[in-house]
């Protein structure tokens, strides 16, 4: 663990990933205690108050100090992503690694019909599925996992085909254990490495399409201070008031870079070979 | 007020044969032809003129279709396709003359035949017209002959020549209505000035000039192209760069950046637009008189207009009249009193102040403003205020009507009738505040079969100031109506309802682009 | 390319079709909204809403109502709109052609900026242009559209006042409007794009330049022009037709928001409106169009890639 983390940051990239991400999750935790106002700290003299000493990132249409809606939103944002992305990927690495253990008949079945429902565009399918749910944050993780789940089974399942022809595993199905065994105790533990990269890379998608629900009214609703949903109530003033706009959209953009860097900076260092 | 007499409900011919006062009036005859493009901020999906819900759906019946009668930017109404109208005793019995030799874009005559059965699909509640509970209380409605129209109201109503110029009251077909009504949401028959060319919901409507229109010197414009732009930044930057000429309505941050640019001229108009905090009057702390004229004392109402109107609005006085209201009652604008409010609200019981929580949807953001401004306002004298914003459709489902607490939000309306009938009386569509005051609710039935003027508004008079001392629900503040438009535009006037355009009455003047 | 491969491809396609019909029209009748209600509004009385239960077939058993809704979406009928009263079909195609319009433009775009980009950044490998290009790629990739458009048109408006405008002018009707009302939403897509097809093109090169032909090339003492042009763009640029029309799939996505965000009336903003207004023709309509687009594009791209690739086996 400790080599891998040393492989990560060899390289900028990596060391500036994992940076990202450590001030992120840092935010996570202490925002609300380290933020200089409440999220919903309304002051109707300071609207649209230009950023300076007493409020860092300036103040928004209500008054409200920017700079704390922000650190107090990361929890409404991150954490959700992370969800998303981990619910999806478990979703997905079941059906993929069922799917290479079934083989056959079977296998082609489940691989058509996931490559047939990746027919819909990732962010069409969660705006159905959340029209169906309901408008709102928790719904909205539910759809992107739905919509992340055939992407990662056929990632999985390429992986896996590769395990079920390996010896283990066909020791096991020799000694007659039973499917669920084999998928579970057998085969997921073996292709976890390329689910976790590729997982990795996904919370930045994931970072963008519940921030995308949010601004599109789907998602987190007001008064919530989710990233998403701060950019969409902004965009009204931005002539009048840019940093209320700016300051989120940065946000977003650190989060979703530092999960990108991280990702590939964990995929180069499992595979060394790949040197670019 | 022009006329205080029985003749106001007597519209004479001399007056409707020069029903265009506008024009007329006008010191040189507007220019003939050009192409006007309006712009506005949302889609205009529903252009049945009887089921039409938004501005930019009336924006485009009124340019297809007519009345019997029209309002004023005065709030006074004027004929339309009626050219006089007579009142029997009591009120309840109206004779409307049709004006001569009108027809329908397909050629056909329009009857009185046609306005009996326009009416009678209205009253269908199968039609499913919003019309139906604001045309008035119609018993019956016949055609004396092929130019009179006779209607039979269950009750008294003083107003009905204005309540027959509402948004959905529009004159259609006869043969239309008897084959498929429905096909109006995509098929356009009218008699009004301009006539449909093309028909795209949510990016342009276009209609050309009705050549065959009852009035030859309208409409002076060629075509109308309604273009659709949601975002109002963007809508603002098309007329400034010279997309557009006119818009139908801007916001305040908007508004300002208009009135800097070049070229373009911003319009304003007091309104009677308002939002307020409703009580539930019929439960604690809110059925104690003192506890809602202590709430009310502690606003200061001037500010309240720079704040949530930004300063495109009048302070309001807790009645839902505004002045742009026929019979407003001026009266003096109540200060902040923040001793007297303590003293008040000590006296219902509450000496060490009060908790309460306030529901504000979050459409349009205003609502959360006002909130947010009467919690630091009110907090001095007591009231420990929480704001709760939510969705608009969470607050539509769960608060709505049933809330004790709460900021609503209205349009004007086209009379002190409709307004005190819509909220404040105890048989109203929305009786949200509970209130329930059997004194107000004669006052304001007195003055609907009150023909007399005069009288008229002394009643409404003592409906208002029964309404600033009791205070239902607290209306600290009318919005102003804010649009623009190319300097060239000519004879557009902003009107204060809202959902009234008249871009019959419009011309293109000198340095109006060419458009083919 | 066998032609028992070509009619894999196509059943596939056609698979395909199935399912996500399936899907739409559950997902579409699991919609919190009664649809008799939608259409007619809060005001409607109860025989209104029975009749019109009756005459949509509302009543119907939801197998019963599949069958119908296929059947008649199999001859291009999606019913009509419960917003507007008009035609879904034809409406629906209208938008879609705008927003093909609108993709083309930004692949144009795209190709013409990352497939030089990238390939400069691998003959720069390890060099500031080739580190700046990537910062680049990174921050493209990174941003969600909504903010792209956002700041981008925030950006702009100071610059070029006449720029940022919103909706749509068709370019048969005045092709210098049209433009304009293009360029923002293009330039969103291309920020995306490019940082995409740019990576792709850049790693796709250093293989090629690795390659024994094009050593071979330029042994033989070709001028590098021709050795660049002629070896390594074409065959860098195979795999990154696969990765374009993947990205269809993305755009077709993307594409809603941009739409949203600019006002396009395209397929994209359509289902938007659809889906709040819960008016289901249209969503089913919508959503059917957007895949099927996508599928056929899949199914195009993997034909031209066989076509193109000799050395690939079908089998």
């Amino acid at each position: 663990m400790t080599e891998l983390l040393v492989r990560m940051i060899r390289k900028p990239q990596g060391a500036i990933g994992i940076m990202l991400l450590a001030v992120l999750a840092a935010i996570c935790i202490l925002g609300p205690w380290v933020a200089p106002y409440g999220p919903e700290k309304m002051d109707f003299l300071g609207r649209f108050r230009a950023p300076g000493w007493q409020n860092w990132l300036g103040a928004d249409q209500f008054g409200r100090d920017v700079l704390s809606r922000l650190l107090t939103g990361a929890r409404a944002t991150v954490p959700m992503a992370l969800a998303a992305t981990l619910a999806g990927s478990a979703m997905g690495a079941v059906l993929g690694v069922a799917s290479a253990y079934l083989g056959g008949k079977a296998d082609e079945f489940i691989m058509r019909t996931n490559d047939a429902v990746m027919a819909i565009p990732g962010l069409l399918m969660a705006l159905l599925l959340v029209s169906t749910l309901g408008n709102g944050a928790g719904n909205a993780v539910v759809a992107i996992a739905i919509a992340f789940a055939p992407g990662m089974a056929r990632v999985t399942r390429s992986v896996a085909l590769g395990v079920r022809n390996q010896d283990f595993v066909k020791a096991a199905v020799a000694r007659g254990e039973g499917a669920a065994q084999i998928v579970f105790r057998e085969m997921l533990p073996n292709v976890m490495g390329p689910i976790v990269i590729e997982a990795t890379i996904r919370v930045s998608f994931a970072v963008m399409l519940f921030a995308t629900l949010s601004f599109l009214g789907l998602g987190a609703q007001p008064p919530a201070s989710e990233w998403g949903l701060m950019v969409a109530d902004a965009r009204q003033y931005m002539h009048r008031a840019p940093w209320i706009l700016i300051a989120p959209s940065a946000a977003i953009a650190l989060s979703a870079i530092a999960f990108n860097l991280v990702g590939d900076a964990l995929r180069d260092a499992l595979n060394p070979r790949d040197d670019r | 007020m022009p006329s205080v007499t029985r003749r106001h409900f007597l519209a004479s011919s001399a007056l409707a044969l020069g029903a265009l006062p506008h024009v007329s009036l006008a010191a040189e005859a507007p220019k003939r032809g050009g192409v006007l493009r309006i712009s506005v901020d949302q889609g205009a999906a529903v252009i049945h003129p009887l089921l039409a819900r938004v501005n930019p759906e009336y924006l485009v019946t009124e340019l297809l279709y007519s009345n019997l009668t029209r309002l004023k930017p005065d709030m006074a109404v004027e004929p339309d396709l009626a050219l006089s109208w007579e009142a029997g005793a009591g009120l309840t019995e109206w004779i409307f003359k049709l004006r001569p030799n009108v027809s329908f874009h397909d050629g056909s005559p329009l009857t009185a035949e046609d306005v009996v059965a326009t009416f009678k699909a209205i009253l269908d509640p199968k039609t499913a017209s919003p019309a139906r509970t604001n045309v008035g209380p119609i018993k019956e409605v016949v055609a004396v002959d092929a130019s009179t129209v006779k209607f039979t109201l269950s009750v008294a109503f003083a107003d009905f020549p204005v309540a027959l110029a509402y948004t959905n009251a529009r004159i259609v077909p006869a043969k239309v209505i008897a084959s498929d009504l429905g096909s109006l949401a995509t098929k356009a028959n009218g008699s009004g000035p301009f006539k449909l060319v093309s028909y795209e919901p949510d990016r342009k409507i276009v209609v050309e000039r009705n050549p065959a229109y009852y009035d030859p010197a309208r409409p002076a414009l060629d075509r109308v192209e309604i273009l659709v732009y949601p975002d109002r930044t963007a809508e603002a930057s098309a007329l400034i760069s010279g997309d557009i000429d006119l818009m139908l309505s801007t916001t305040p941050g908007e508004y300002e950046r208009l009135g800097k640019a070049g070229g373009v001229k911003a319009l304003r108009i007091p309104s009677g637009q308002f939002l307020n905090v409703n009580m539930g009057c019929d439960q604690k702390p809110f059925n104690d008189v003192r506890v809602r004229q202590a709430l009310a004392l502690t606003i200061d109402r001037e500010a309240m207009a720079g704040f949530v109107a930004g300063g495109y609005g009048t302070p309001g006085n807790d009645t839902p009249l505004s002045p742009a209201y026929r019979f407003y009652k001026d009266g003096k604008l109540k200060k902040p009193d923040i001793a007297k409010a303590k003293q008040l609200l000590a006296e219902a019981g509450y000496p060490s102040g009060i908790d309460l929580t306030m529901v504000a949807s979050d459409k349009p953001d205003t609502r959360t403003q006002l909130g947010v401004a009467i919690r630091e306002m009110a907090a001095p004298a007591g009231f420990r205020i929480n704001v709760q914003t939510m969705p608009h459709a969470t607050y539509l489902d769960q608060v709505w009507k049933k809330g004790n607490f709460y900021v609503g939000f209205y349009n004007m309306q086209p009379t002190a009738d409709a307004i005190f009938k819509l909220l404040y009386t105890s048989d109203a569509a929305w009786n949200e505040t509970r209130w329930n005051n059997p004194r107000f609710d004669e006052v304001v039935n007195a003055a609907r079969s009150e023909t007399d003027d005069a009288n008229r508004a002394a009643l409404y008079a003592r409906a208002q100031a029964m309404m600033i001392d009791e205070v239902p629900s607290v209306i600290p503040v009318f919005f102003d109506i804010l649009a623009a438009q190319r300097a060239y535009v000519e004879g557009y006037t902003l009107h204060p309802r809202g959902s009234v355009f008249r871009l019959d009455l419009v011309s293109l003047g000198a340095g109006a682009p060419k458009r083919a | 390319m066998s032609f028992a491969w070509l009619l894999r491809r196509l059943l596939l396609m056609v698979y395909t079709v199935v399912i996500v019909s399936v899907l739409v029209f559950a997902i579409t009748q699991a919609l919190p909204a009664d649809a008799a209600q939608t259409l007619l509004g809060e005001n409607a009385s109860p025989e209104a809403l029975a009749a019109v239960r009756a005459r949509l077939g509302l009543d119907d058993p939801v197998w019963l109502q599949f069958v119908h809704w296929v059947a008649r979406a199999a001859s291009g009928n999606f019913g009509v709109s419960m917003r507007t009263g008009l035609p879904v079909a034809p409406e629906m195609l209208t938008a879609l052609s705008r927003s093909l319009l609108l993709a083309a433009g930004s692949l144009l775009v795209t190709l013409a900026i990352a497939v030089p980009l990238g390939m400069f950044a691998a003959l720069r490998q390890g060099r500031v242009a080739d580190t700046v290009t990537s910062v680049i790629a990174y921050l493209g990739v990174s941003l969600p559209e909504f903010v792209t458009a956002t700041v981008l048109a925030l950006l702009l408006t100071d610059m070029l006042p006449w720029l940022p405008a919103t909706g749509y002018v068709s370019p048969l009707e005045n092709a210098g409007l049209a433009l304009r009302h293009l360029t923002l939403p293009v330039l969103t897509i291309s920020v995306i794009l490019v940082a995409h097809v740019m990576r792709m093109m850049r790693s796709e090169t250093l293989d090629v330049l690795q390659s024994d032909y094009v050593r071979a090339a330029r042994l033989k003492g070709l001028p590098e022009r021709t050795v660049l042009v002629r070896h390594v763009m074409r065959n860098a640029l195979l795999p990154v037709i696969t990765i374009v029309a993947l990205d269809v799939g993305y755009l077709l996505g993307g594409i809603i928001v941009i739409e949203e965000i600019f006002a396009i009336p395209g397929i994209g903003r359509a289902l938007m409106i659809a889906i709040t207004t819960r008016d289901l023709p249209s969503i089913q309509a919508g959503a059917m169009i957007m895949a099927v687009t996508y599928a056929i594009t899949n199914t195009l791209a993997d034909v031209v890639y066989a076509l193109l690739d000799r050395r690939i086996r079908y089998d």
